[in-house]
């Protein structure tokens, strides 16, 4: 009997002592903690189409590509992000594609490697100017330092950062040795391995980061030098989907089948069936001369409507159509319906199956003709903006003779003495079609006729913003300003006119007037 | 087949059974010495024997025993007396009060009974039959009223639908705040995964001999890392020594719709103005008089049918008994296509295995299969298509002869697609299924040293595995669901427990009496699951993984794990029976916590005075106070302090970071400490019995799962939040106002107020909104700092300084727009009270309860929605309507004027006035509700003996049968989320968004005993 109480502490030993074993469960055995870099590369691609199209999601309404059918919808037409949840496009960025590029580039230096370290880094810079060019102001130097309040560091810091990481991310790539790991085309959905590549890659950031400073900060020498650079090797940056996509994940998001691969797509799925293209639009893409009514990419980049009319609505209003034919009485009045304008879906960037632009050649020579006109040399800017446009066209798969065509029609300059600078942005416009880059290029000419003619402020935008323009995107509702009240508040982001005070390359640009 | 497989079990025991020898039988009646009145339930047994009876309600007992042996008459609360049994063939017993008069045996934490008299902390029970004659199939909901400190809501009227309980506030801000679950000394599974019922309701209440509440951190604090939210200790019926007896009973439950919130029937589609064929909102013009409207929410509704049967059997011998049960109960529901079917059966016996080594053990065995026409999403909105459905369709048509459905309206211009089906289509072609099996085992050695020693070692085991399915069939509306979606989950779940304790239990020196309990315990849980999502089914009609082109199918495989161990003491002293001091400790280690947080201890500290012994009279009443003070704690969810990667499903695959949880190595077990007081009394003979008790709890270091900003580099992350504060007062008052010889009342009313106050948050956090608890901007469910924890914050109107309402120039009332969180609810109740009666006249029993609430703020989110919707009745009765409202407007010089000016209150002002503002939409809502009426009548012995059965019973019964409430909407019992909230935890308690209201039934029962 006594035998029994002198077990006790002995078998209270034996078990403490196999408990702190058993203790040692809490990783999830059936998902890894990390993995090697090309298990992660694919992601980060993908996960970037997402992030800069849950920008254009948005921005395409604010430049003025496409409007609501809606006069009432409240982001599309009413600029009112006051309701707005979520918006996906901040998670986007620090989430999905710059955690899990730190968590790759992380691997990297642990292994000792190069090769997928660059990319990670060039892949950051690229998701950070995507993303500080809609949100400005945002977390850098205390992201990812697991702290809920982050101190906000300007966009200029911002910019400088992410040239730095482009910097490092080139030095990396050229550190690249025999003994990295293999990249290859099941990793590198872009460039299938070739660093070259993403060397030219880096610099084409470079071009387009230093672009939006270049007229306040006299950078158009930077610009040209980087974009030069960048166009000797460059090659289009865009992610492929399949051809016959079967599932959700293998769609562009701007395709027919809207796309919604996950719940947390929900709030960027498109909404190309209740828009159409706006006015101003159609205005660019109207050559109206005999045998070249349109531009010949408005067929490519838009589908037949059923009544195959190619109308333009007028920005925030509904389906209101300047100049609609007034019918003879007693005919009563048609309004227009959706029918009378072009089908959004199935064109060149708006199919299921799609590629989705990180960065084409052609804004690497609009960058340049921007460049040269500013350092006035017209004969060098000229000769970019005609290769641009020939380069979309050809993208686009106009026939040649329809692109000598229009490369001759009153639309396009014939010699560089004529060129102006709204030749070169409704062509970059034109050619970054549904991207977010052409917000970038609105708001740093303050959205001026000067460089894109007949453009007006929506009727719809709601009288509270007293005629401002938007200028950015809200940050995440959801938590920013939950967990970071006293940033929001410094930085004034707790305004209901928030997204109406323009970013800091915004504020500062000379081209506004 | 089941029943065979019962009677099966049933012929195997009673193989067993005994026969004793035959000799005298002897007669009597058990009677009290205070009021002459027989004692029904008392025992009578023969010494020395494990043989005995019980007495019937008139106190009558009969025996067979030999000449010369003793029989020991015996009851709660009374002396026992001891007869030897000579020629005489009635032998009556007149049982004389007890002096200490009182004693009741509790059962505490881990099992331990203990003696309430010397109890140094709260502890409230419920009877099983108090639990029956509620006739609730979920014993969570079975308890409403019950318990003085314990907020119980269901998440509505479908069967399917989870209850929650919580115990003296919230503790965490996320996760589960419910108490822990011990069936018979092992931790069992309520969780409710996937929006599915509560797991304990698969537990069947006719077994259950009583349910000890913990309420309070110092009764739960053996539990140390499990008790911050108490604790419910459910004990089931045990063998009976003696001649079988078994039980047969059927009851059939008829089920309405409850109450319903209200619709307009004056206008019909459109949005503002005219008829508009293609809008879903009822912002039209008037109905036409030839226009057909129909009154969807009746239609939709239907009459539920449940039938239950329940069998039991109980017996045993010197030296084992046994204890079996066997349930089934299957039925519709007042939604359509919505149907339950559940099996159980429960096997216990116990055994003398040697002089002083006893053996219990149990097994049951539970199927619940339940399906739902109903399916709603996370935060709730389960029946918002219903109460949204224009009433120009028929709620009723959704599908052609051949099953096709039947689009209300069809929109298809080549650039897009609208279809329209009615909610029915959903319910009876795209049901959800839950199924379930679950089977608990449950083994206890008891050693018996010596008179003051006992040794125990418990293991037990609650696995169950649970399906799920939700299938949307093709043709179903909705961009991504045309061709039908797949989306099932699997799982087994299990929960292992092993408990050592031993009991030193003597007098140390005389009057001082020392218990010491020393134990340690091992628990495990792990969940292994398999979740399916696919579209597109190739043919149409199957609707199996099988027939997911393999491209569309997303699977994936989950296993989670949990390891804790404990070891603790208690230990307590007890004087004279009038000074008590307790004390015990239990450390924790936990495999969800990081390393250096892994061991958590909790202490406690309790005392009690029992000052009616310093009385002369101290036999005639009884008066205690009592003071607690303990901490203990809470662990983290499994697997949140690493981050590990999911699978990437799009192009290339590999992995990518996950979002559903960001690794946190600083995560710290979150702590709650309580201080409590009581006092007890009883008086008039034990025929009053008071108690109250008082508490202030502060719970730490909250452990809160959120979505947390995304520079961190994580979407969801778990880490400790803050600091928030529970107080509140519990009255429990228990007596028999009228007791006759043929007629006693006997009641309970407990009442308890809770107040909560959000202290502390991490960092820079002032308001917290819970993410499955905001279904409109306007407002939602949130805490916020230095505000009641169960808050809803959102929009109000402006106001002026002496607080009135600030008017527009346009005549209408300014929202306002800069401060959209502003706390504008509290979903606390102010006051609660449960009045439970029972009235027994001869051979008749009526029981009922009467459940009070006062105060306390709903969210009634399924009103603003039919009002954005244009459905509501608010709109039919105020649309269009002049009217000036209540306020000022602010004038050039700064100054405030009454407002006179008279606007139209039109679809714009509805829309973007009143809709966005939340304020109007937070009622304070007070109820009076019969939870239940149970008539009962027991069939007298003369011709119970002339049907030779030993008892037959027949009970009419009506569950929510009277609620009179000033809630504008349905049943303002509401709980959008359910406990779980949506898997994303936190309580929507209060939040009404479209809730399916409780179902009003009433039953009938007969029951016969053999």
């Amino acid at each position: 009997m006594k035998n029994i109480f002198k077990l006790i502490p002995v078998l209270l030993i034996v078990i403490l002592t196999s408990c702190s074993k058993n203790l040692d469960i809490n990783i999830d055995p059936k998902q890894p903690v990390t993995t090697a870099p090309n298990l992660r590369l694919p992601a980060i691609l993908g996960n970037m189409a997402y992030h800069l199209y849950s920008h254009a999601r948005f921005s395409s309404y604010h430049s003025f590509y496409i409007t609501s059918r809606y006069n009432t919808s409240k982001v599309e037409a009413l600029w009112n992000y006051n309701d707005v949840t979520r918006l996906g496009a901040w998670r986007w960025h620090y989430f999905d594609v710059g955690s899990n590029c730190l968590g790759m580039i992380e691997r990297a230096e642990v292994d000792g490697t190069y090769n997928y370290r660059g990319v990670g880094k060039i892949m950051l810079a690229f998701s950070y100017l995507t993303a500080t060019d809609s949100f400005g102001d945002m977390p850098y130097k205390e992201a990812y330092k697991g702290i809920y309040y982050p101190k906000y560091d300007t966009q200029e810091v911002v910019y400088a950062e992410i040239a730095k990481l482009l910097n490092d991310g080139i030095a990396d790539l050229n550190k690249s040795n025999a003994s990295d790991p293999t990249m290859n085309g099941t990793a590198d959905l872009i460039y299938q391995g070739d660093l070259n590549k993403w060397k030219a890659f880096a610099e084409a950031v470079k071009a387009r980061l230093l672009l939006h400073t270049a007229n306040f900060q006299n950078g158009y020498d930077a610009v040209l030098s980087a974009v030069n650079t960048s166009l000797s090797g460059f090659s289009d940056a865009v992610f492929k989907y399949p051809t016959t996509p079967t599932k959700d994940w293998e769609r562009n998001m701007w395709g027919a089948s809207i796309a919604r691969p996950e719940w947390n797509f929900a709030e960027i799925v498109n909404m190309l069936n209740n828009s159409v293209s706006t006015d101003l639009f159609m205005s660019y893409m109207t050559v109206g001369e005999p045998g070249l009514k349109f531009d010949p990419r408005l067929f490519k980049l838009t589908t037949p409507g059923v009544k195959n009319t190619y109308y333009g609505a007028k920005a925030s209003e509904g389906l209101v159509v300047p100049n609609w034919p007034v019918p003879i009485p007693p005919a009563d009045p048609v309004p227009p319906v959706m029918d009378d304008f072009a089908n959004l879906y199935n064109g060149h960037w708006t199919a299921d199956n799609s590629p989705f632009p990180y960065i084409l050649k052609e804004e690497l020579y609009f960058i340049k003709a921007e460049a040269a006109f500013y350092k006035a040399d017209h004969a060098t800017a000229f000769d970019a903006y005609k290769e641009g446009i020939k380069l979309n066209m050809q993208r686009l798969g106009v026939a040649e003779s329809e692109i000598t065509a229009y490369l001759a029609s009153s639309k396009i300059k014939q010699d560089a003495a004529s060129l102006e600078i709204s030749d070169i942005m409704v062509q970059k416009y034109i050619a970054l079609y549904l991207q977010a880059e052409t917000w970038v290029d609105l708001r740093r000419y303050g959205y001026n006729a000067k460089a894109y003619p007949g453009i007006y402020y929506p009727a719809k935008a709601s009288s509270e913003w007293a005629g401002k323009w938007i200028q950015r995107l809200p940050y995440d509702n959801q938590t920013e300003y939950i967990y970071n009240p006293q940033e929001m508040a410094r930085l004034g982001a707790t305004a209901r006119n928030w997204v109406f005070t323009p970013v800091w390359w915004a504020d500062k640009s000379t081209l506004k007037n | 087949m089941k029943r065979k497989i019962l009677m099966l079990f049933l012929s195997t025991f009673l193989l067993v059974a005994h026969t004793i020898a035959q000799q005298i039988t002897v007669t009597g009646k058990v009677t009290s010495a205070d009021d002459k009145l027989g004692v029904p339930g008392a025992s009578v047994k023969i010494k020395g024997t494990s043989s005995g009876v019980q007495t019937n309600l008139d106190g009558a007992y009969s025996i067979k025993v030999a000449k010369g042996e003793v029989l020991v008459f015996s009851y709660i609360g009374f002396v026992t007396q001891e007869k030897t049994v000579g020629s005489a063939a009635v032998i009556d017993a007149v049982l004389a009060t007890d002096s200490k008069g009182l004693s009741e045996v509790v059962v505490t934490a881990l099992g331990i009974k203990r003696d309430k008299r010397t109890l140094t902390y709260s502890v409230q029970t419920v009877k099983g039959d108090d639990l029956r004659d509620a006739n609730q199939s979920n014993i969570i909901n079975g308890l409403q009223g019950q318990i003085a400190g314990a907020q119980i809501t269901s998440s509505g009227g479908s069967p399917g639908l989870p209850s929650e309980i919580i115990l003296r506030g919230v503790s965490s801000l996320t996760g589960d705040n419910q108490p822990l679950m011990i069936v018979d000394g092992i931790r069992v599974s309520n969780a409710s995964s996937d929006g599915t019922i509560n797991r304990l309701a698969d537990f069947n209440p006719a077994d259950i001999e009583s349910i000890s509440v913990l309420k309070g951190a110092a009764a739960a604090a053996l539990y140390g890392i499990d008790a911050a939210s108490g604790a419910i200790i459910i004990t089931t019926k045990k063998g009976k020594e003696g001649k079988m007896q078994s039980n047969l009973s059927y009851k059939s439950f008829i089920e309405t719709v409850g109450r319903t919130p209200e619709q307009q029937k004056i206008y019909t589609s459109g949005t503002g103005s005219g008829f508009d064929e293609s809008s879903i909102s009822s912002w039209g013009r008037k109905y036409r008089s030839d226009e057909l409207i129909y009154n969807n929410i009746d239609r939709f509704f239907k009459t539920g049918v449940v039938h239950d049967v329940n069998f039991n059997a109980t017996g045993g011998a010197e030296k084992f008994n046994y204890y079996m049960s066997g349930n089934y109960n299957n039925g519709s529901s007042i939604i359509p296509n919505t149907e339950t079917d559940k099996f159980s059966m429960l096997i216990k016996g116990s055994a003398q295995l040697a002089k002083n080594l006893e053996l219990n053990a149990s097994a049951n065995y539970i199927k619940n299969n339940i399906k739902e026409g109903i399916v709603g999403g996370s935060s709730g909105g389960y029946a918002n298509g219903i109460y949204m459905y224009p009433l120009r369709y028929d709620i009723n048509r959704y599908q052609y002869e051949n099953g096709n459905p039947y689009y209300e309206y069809y929109e298809n211009s080549g650039s897009e697609e609208t279809a329209r089906i009615s909610p029915m289509w959903g319910v009876m072609r795209n049901p959800r299924n839950t199924g379930t099996q679950r089977i608990v085992v449950n083994g206890e050695l008891a050693y018996k040293a010596n008179d003051w020693i006992n040794l125990s070692f418990r293991s037990g085991q609650d696995y169950y595995n649970q399906e799920f399915s939700n299938i949307t069939v093709p043709g179903t509306p909705g961009s991504y669901m045309k061709d039908g979606r797949l989306y099932q989950t699997k799982g087994n779940y299990k929960y292992q427990t092993n408990i050592f304790n031993s009991t030193f239990d003597r007098n140390i020196i005389k009057d001082l009496r020392a218990t010491l309990i020393l134990g340690a315990s091992s628990e495990y849980f792990e969940a292994s699951t398999n979740s399916f999502t696919g579209t597109g089914f190739i043919v149409p009609d199957i609707y199996s993984v099988n027939n997911i082109p393999a491209t569309n199918l997303i699977t994936a495989e989950g296993l989670r794990k949990r390891q804790r161990y404990a070891v603790y003491g208690d230990f307590k002293l007890d004087y004279k029976n009038m000074l008590s001091f307790g004390i015990t400790g239990r450390n924790d280690w936990s495999s969800t916590l990081p390393i250096n947080a892994r061991s958590f201890y909790s202490p406690s500290f309790s005392g009690s005075f029992t000052f009616s012994e310093l009385f002369e009279n101290k036999d005639s009443w009884f008066g205690k106070l009592r003071a607690s003070y303990a901490k203990v704690g809470k662990d983290a969810p499994i697997y949140a302090t690493y981050t590990t990667l999911s699978p990437y499903y799009g192009i290339g695959g590999g992995y990518q970071n996950n979002p559903t949880i960001g690794g946190n190595t600083n995560l710290v077990a979150e702590t709650t400490r309580e201080k409590e007081f009581g006092v007890e009394f009883r008086l008039f003979k034990s025929r009053l019995n008071i108690e109250a008790a008082y508490y202030d709890k502060e719970s730490h270091d909250q452990i809160v799962t959120a979505r947390v900003p995304l520079p961190t580099g994580f979407v969801n992350q778990t880490f400790n939040a803050g600091k928030l504060r529970n107080r509140g007062f519990e009255l429990s008052l228990t007596g028999i106002p009228v007791k006759t010889k043929d007629f006693t009342w006997s009641a309970t009313l407990n009442t308890w107020i809770n107040r909560s106050k959000m202290l502390e948050f991490p960092g820079q956090i002032e308001v917290f909104p819970y993410t499955f608890g905001n279904p409109y901007n306007a407002a939602k469910a949130a805490s916020m700092l230095n505000m009641p924890v169960l808050g809803i914050v959102g929009t109000d109107y402006l106001k002026n300084d002496d607080g009135y309402t600030v008017i527009g120039g346009d005549g209408y009332p300014v929202i306002n727009s800069a401060n959209s969180a502003q706390y504008i609810g509290n979903r606390e109740p102010k006051l609660n009270f449960g009045f439970l009666n029972r009235f027994n006249y001869k051979d008749f029993s009526l029981s009922f309860l009467w459940d009070f609430r006062f105060g306390g703020d709903v969210y009634n989110a399924t009103r603003l929605g039919m009002t954005s919707r244009g459905i509501s009745k608010e709109v039919g009765d105020w649309r269009d309507q002049s009217f000036t409202f209540n306020g000022v407007v602010l004038q050039d010089d700064g100054s405030y004027v009454k407002n006179t000016k008279q606007v139209s209150l039109d679809y714009k002002y509805f829309v973007e006035n009143y809709a966005v503002t939340g304020t109007n939409f937070i009622e304070t809502v007070n109820w009076a509700r019969v939870r239940y009426i149970t008539l009962a009548y027991s069939l007298p012995k003369k011709y119970t003996d002339r049907l030779k059965l030993a008892r037959v019973g027949i009970e009419l019964s009506a569950q929510n049968p009277i609620l009179i409430t000033n809630y504008s909407g349905g049943d303002p019992e509401v709980n959008s989320a359910g406990p779980n909230a949506g898997g994303g935890g936190g309580s929507t308690m209060g939040v009404d968004y479209g809730a399916i209201p409780l179902s009003r039934s009433y039953s009938i029962g007969i029951s016969v005993g053999f």
